[in-house]
Parts: C-alpha cells; sequence; structure tokens
C-alpha cells in the first residue's frame, strides 16, 4: 500500500522550522558564516541554493534513483557544478560583477554543500519527485530565511548599513563581520527557533534534538544515529518496499469450530445462544404450558 | 563541556567571588590613582550593565536573578580595569553585555559556564573595536614611555636596555596600558591572598606563569638580555591579572592538580605563542578561551595517562 503523500504545507513546517537545515541540523554552515557578511550577499547565496538544491532533488529522485549510492554522490557534487558554474559566469560577465566577486570561492563551493548531499541522499532517491521537490523547496526556504537574517544582522552590527545604505548608527561591532560573529548570531537565532518549537510545537520538543533522543534511549541497542532519526522522520527505510503485483481476492479463512471447552454458560444470552445451537429455541410460545 | 563544568563541587558563589572582589579592589584603586574620575565612570558603567544584562537576560528567560552572588559585578569590574582608561564607554559596556548575555546566563551561571565570562566579554571587546581597546593614549603624560604599552614596545622588537628607574616604574605600572592591570606588586598581593583563600587553585597559575617566562627566556621578542625579556613580558598587558583572577576561573579550573598545572601551562603557551605570530597587542583573553575548550581533551589525556601507568605497574607487580 502506497501511503499519502505529505502535503506541502506538512514537508514545510518539518523541513523548514522543526528540522531547519542551517539552525537544527547545522549543515550549510560554511557557506553562511563565510558569506552572508552583507545582505546583498545573503540573497545571492540564497538564490543560488534554492536553485541549485531544487534541481539537484528533481533530478535525483526522478534519474538516480538506481545508481549504486557511490556513484550518486559524486553525481549530486556535479550536477550542482552544472547548475552553478555557468550561472556565476553570466553573472560575473552580464550583471552583478562585484556581487559574486565580493563572494570570492564561497558562491561555487554552494554546489557542493553538506544540505545537497544530505536531502539528495536522505529524501529524494527514496521518495517521488513530488516528495523530493516539497522537501527541497522548504529546505531551501528555510536555509535562505537564516541566511537573509543572518546577513541583515551582520551588516547592520557590523558595518551599520543595510543593502549598502549606510545608516549612521553609533556603533559597529566590527567582530560581527569575522565568522565568530556569524556563529554567536548563530547560536542566539538557534536558541530562539527552539524556544519557539517548545512554544508552538510542543509535540516535538527534544525531537529534532539527537542527543536529547539519545538521553532517552538508556540501553545500546535502542541508540539511534542522527540518519536513523532522519530516515524516522520521512518513513523512508534503506530497503525499498516490495510491492506485490498479486491480484486474486485471497480466499476467507474458515470459521473455526468452538470446542465444548470453550463454550461458557454465565449469563442468560449465553444459555440462549447455546440451546440455539442444538436447534431448541427456549423463547417459542409452544414452551407455554 | 558545560556538563563537565556543572561537575565541579558545589561552591557558594557569593563567597567565591566575593573572595576575587576583595583582591579587585587592588586594581580599582590603583586604576583611580593613576586615572581618577574617568576611571570610575569605566567601572561603574561596567559592572551596572553587566548587573542590568543579567536581570534583563533572567526575567526574559524566567529564571530568578541572583545578584547576590556577586559574580555580575565580578565580571564588569573585570572587563573594565583590563581596558585603557581613555576607552570609549560603549566599549567596557558592550563587553559586560556580551560577557553576561553570550557566556555567562545561556551555560547556566558563573559557576557554571565552560568560558570564563571576562575573558570572553574583553575578548569580544578586543574583536570589535581593536583601535579604542588597545589606544593607551588618555593621560598618559609622565609615564615611562609616553603613550607607547610596553606590549608595543615588545611587538616591534627595539632594543631594550632597563635601569632600576625604569623597572620600578614597570612594576608599580606606571606605564602606558590597561588601567589596573600593570602593577606587579598589587598582582603579587593578591596572589597572597588567594594563597589564604584557595591555594590549590594557584597551581594553574603557577603553570601559567611558568609557561610565560620560559617562552621569555628561550624566545624573547625585544632584543635584549633574557632578564630584560622576562620582566617586559610579564608586566605588559593584563598577564598576571589574568593569571590571578582568570585562570584560576572555578568553574573552567581543573579539579586534579596535575591538571591545573597542565592547563595553566597551556594557558601560557597559548598566549606567548599569539603575542609572538598574532596581530593583537593582548592576546591573554584568547589563550584563556582556548585553554577553556581545551580543558576536557586535558582532562582525558591525563585520565588515560594516569590508566596507562597505573595499568603497567599493574602488570610489573
Amino acid at each position: 500500500m502506497s501511503e499519502r503523500t505529505p502535503s506541502f504545507k506538512d514537508v514545510f513546517i518539518k523541513g523548514a522550522v522543526i528540522y531547519n537545515p542551517v539552525l537544527i541540523q547545522l549543515v550549510g554552515l560554511c557557506p553562511v558564516v563565510a558569506a552572508s557578511t552583507t545582505l546583498k550577499g545573503a540573497v545571492m547565496l540564497s538564490a543560488a541554493m534554492c536553485a541549485e538544491l531544487i534541481v539537484t532533488c528533481v533530478i535525483a529522485s526522478a534519474l538516480l534513483k538506481k545508481i549504486p549510492r557511490w556513484i550518486r554522490v559524486a553525481l549530486y557534487l556535479l550536477i550542482g557544478l552544472a547548475l552553478i558554474c555557468p550561472a556565476l559566469w553570466y553573472i560575473e560577465t552580464q550583471t552583478l560583477v562585484n556581487l559574486s566577486l565580493g563572494m570570492k570561492i564561497y558562491l561555487p563551493l554552494i554546489a557542493i554543500n553538506s544540505v545537497t548531499a544530505v536531502h539528495c541522499e536522505q529524501v529524494a532517491v527514496k521518495n517521488n519527485v513530488k516528495l523530493a521537490f516539497y522537501d527541497a523547496a522548504a529546505v531551501s526556504i528555510g536555509a535562505s530565511a537564516v541566511f537573509i537574517l543572518v546577513g541583515i544582522l551582520r551588516e547592520l552590527l557590523g558595518s551599520s548599513s543595510l543593502g549598502g545604505i549606510h545608516l549612521d548608527l553609533p556603533i559597529a561591532f566590527k567582530g560581527m563581520l569575522l565568522p565568530f560573529g556569524c556563529l554567536v548570531i548563530l547560536g542566539f537565532l538557534a536558541a530562539g527557533l527552539k524556544a519557539f518549537l517548545a512554544w508552538a510545537y510542543p509535540e516535538t520538543e527534544n525531537e529534532s534534538d539527537p542527543v536529547e533522543r539519545q538521553r532517552k534511549t538508556p540501553s545500546a541497542e535502542e541508540n539511534v544515529t542522527e540518519v536513523e532519526l532522519f530516515d524516522e522522520f520521512w518513513n523512508v527505510s534503506e530497503e525499498p518496499e516490495e510491492v506485490s503485483m498479486d491480484v486474486s481476492i485471497p480466499e476467507p479463512e474458515p470459521e473455526k469450530e468452538k470446542k465444548p471447552e470453550d463454550i461458557r454458560l454465565e449469563t442468560a444470552a449465553d444459555i440462549d445462544e447455546f440451546f440455539k445451537s442444538l436447534g431448541i429455541d427456549l423463547n417459542e410460545k409452544g414452551d407455554k404450558r | 563541556m558545560a556538563n563537565i563544568a556543572a561537575k565541579q563541587s558545589p561552591v557558594k558563589a557569593s563567597r567565591l567571588f566575593g573572595d576575587y572582589l576583595i583582591m579587585l579592589i587592588a586594581p580599582c584603586v590603583l586604576s583611580l590613582w593613576y586615572y581618577g574620575g574617568r576611571a570610575l565612570w569605566v567601572i561603574l558603567l561596567s559592572v551596572v550593565s553587566a548587573v542590568l544584562t543579567d536581570g534583563i537576560v533572567s526575567a526574559v528567560l524566567g529564571k530568578p536573578f541572583k545578584i547576590k552572588d556577586l559574580s555580575n559585578i565580578f565580571i564588569g569590574a573585570a572587563i573594565a580595569v583590563m581596558m585603557p582608561a581613555g576607552v570609549p564607554f560603549y566599549v567596557p559596556v558592550s563587553a559586560a553585555v556580551f560577557a553576561v548575555a553570550a557566556v555567562k546566563v545561556p551555560f547556566g551561571g558563573a559557576t557554571r559556564a565552560p568560558f570564563v565570562p571576562a575573558a570572553a566579554g574583553f575578548a569580544f571587546a578586543s574583536v570589535c573595536f581593536k583601535e579604542q581597546v588597545f589606544d593607551f593614549a588618555y593621560s598618559a603624560e609622565g609615564k615611562l614611555l609616553g603613550e607607547v604599552s610596553l606590549a608595543s614596545l615588545l611587538s616591534q622588537g627595539n632594543s631594550v636596555h632597563l635601569k632600576t628607574s625604569t623597572v620600578f616604574d614597570i612594576i608599580t605600572g606606571n606605564v602606558a596600558g590597561p588601567m589596573g592591570t600593570g602593577c606587579g606588586i598589587l598582582m603579587l598581593v593578591c596572589c597572597t591572598y588567594l594563597f589564604v583563600r584557595r591555594r590549590k587553585a594557584l597551581l594553574a597559575t603557577a603553570g601559567f606563569i611558568g609557561a610565560c617566562a620560559l617562552f621569555a627566556l628561550f624566545a624573547p621578542r625585544a632584543n635584549a638580555s633574557a632578564l630584560t625579556s622576562l620582566v617586559l613580558e610579564l608586566s605588559s598587558g593584563s598577564l598576571l591579572f589574568a593569571a590571578v583572577f582568570l585562570v584560576t576561573d572555578h568553574a573552567t579550573l581543573p579539579k586534579n592538580n596535575i591538571n591545573r598545572v597542565i592547563y595553566g601551562a597551556v594557558c601560557g603557551f597559548f598566549c606567548m605563542f599569539m603575542r609572538s605570530v598574532g596581530t593583537y597587542e593582548e592576546t591573554v583573553c584568547f589563550a584563556v578561551l582556548l585553554a577553556n575548550g581545551l580543558r576536557p581533551v586535558l582532562d582525558s589525556a591525563v585520565r588515560g595517562f594516569n590508566a596507562v601507568t597505573a595499568k603497567r605497574k599493574g602488570a610489573k607487580a
């Protein structure tokens, strides 16, 4: 039996909020730490990530299911590079030259970020194209929201500007432009998100925290890895289910005959039932003599 | 790491930080002596910011606000005395807010934080406001080298020859630098107090100063004799202050005596190494934070070494 495909809302809440790739799963930290020092940079990074992740996940779900895993992972990277490199070439030669140069090596590196590998391998190749697209879109939106928020905060605090417009704030914390500043911001955002989840989705509290989950399972056999938790979330198993093609109607099982020791005559109804089985109806009028 | 820090023996925070505050009176008085009202304002603002931040964050998180544990006052005052007197007021305020909001409260208080809050606050200020934190021009008339600090002198690698009078100026803190941490004599007095109250904590101090001294003797930065290099290195910046107040922090100090010495030595090595190759004049807070991060590794390494030694002894017996 095939299960009902989750709605985009369900996938979005889980993929973008409960299992936010940057704040909860802590994947894709390199680009956000290195490149989201300005709002423009963060928007550019988000756009590149959305395009690359969605396309790669859809292609992985549609075409790469039967390819061995050790080749698949390399193919994700190749697909990402095939998408990003022409786009970069176009951007550098035609439009936002300064922006892409400002991001140096980090924009091409988005092609090989861990978010893509994780979601292609854990979700896309184990589900249909529709679900893979939903997941990629949700994760992209979740990651992009964090990128942009971090970009805004870093630019505001570190450069006293927003979107390149100088705001004349009295204090500029230059450390916020360094990786250390980004990690501090990410720490506070992650704490805020966890607090929001505890308030809005109390049933999911500690669900996304592998440490808490492992604390709850004392025996070593019951301990689960992060990958297994992720699989559990997506209801996918490593081995695909075998679908039976037998369409014949199964014969109904014969009713078991009740043995005498199984019959209990404890109530009036039991006694009536027992005599009826013997062909005697105690409620017949003829009994009235 | 927070769990490891939390396993420290229970100690009354007010007593612990009360001792530190008693010791901190000396650097504060020194600051007032050299820099007057300006130093008082810096210290007051830093302390008030730390206390207010703890109050606000505790209210937001719904935790009880314990002003009586004195940790906020210590954090604010320690950050202030490591700053130059002419620093803009927002610098110590930002440092104190960061120390309390990002390092102390999230990890369950000053007796549980895996990093020393005061060191984290000063490191934050150093990274964010480098020019202001290392500008010692305020009230520099009459100082030994004018606006030039000892750390700056050492980093330039000049030839230095010390006279008796200049040594006296150096050890009494009459040199441009942090407003309350330059006087070596006062730090010795603080060490004596610490010896009376928590003598085992001084093992880390000994390891720290020993490592710094060895580094200064064998790899002098200035073109000077080994002894001159030793005096200058130990007297520059907040090295001695950190040895007494930051390295001995209860929450981050290892429990085992050998571990304490090794922890201090690692901290001292990092400090001197970063002074030699880094771009910051004052590196002791970064070194303390690095050693804090490495503490669980050091603990497990020493435990493993002890276990192997015991096994070999057992096999021989």
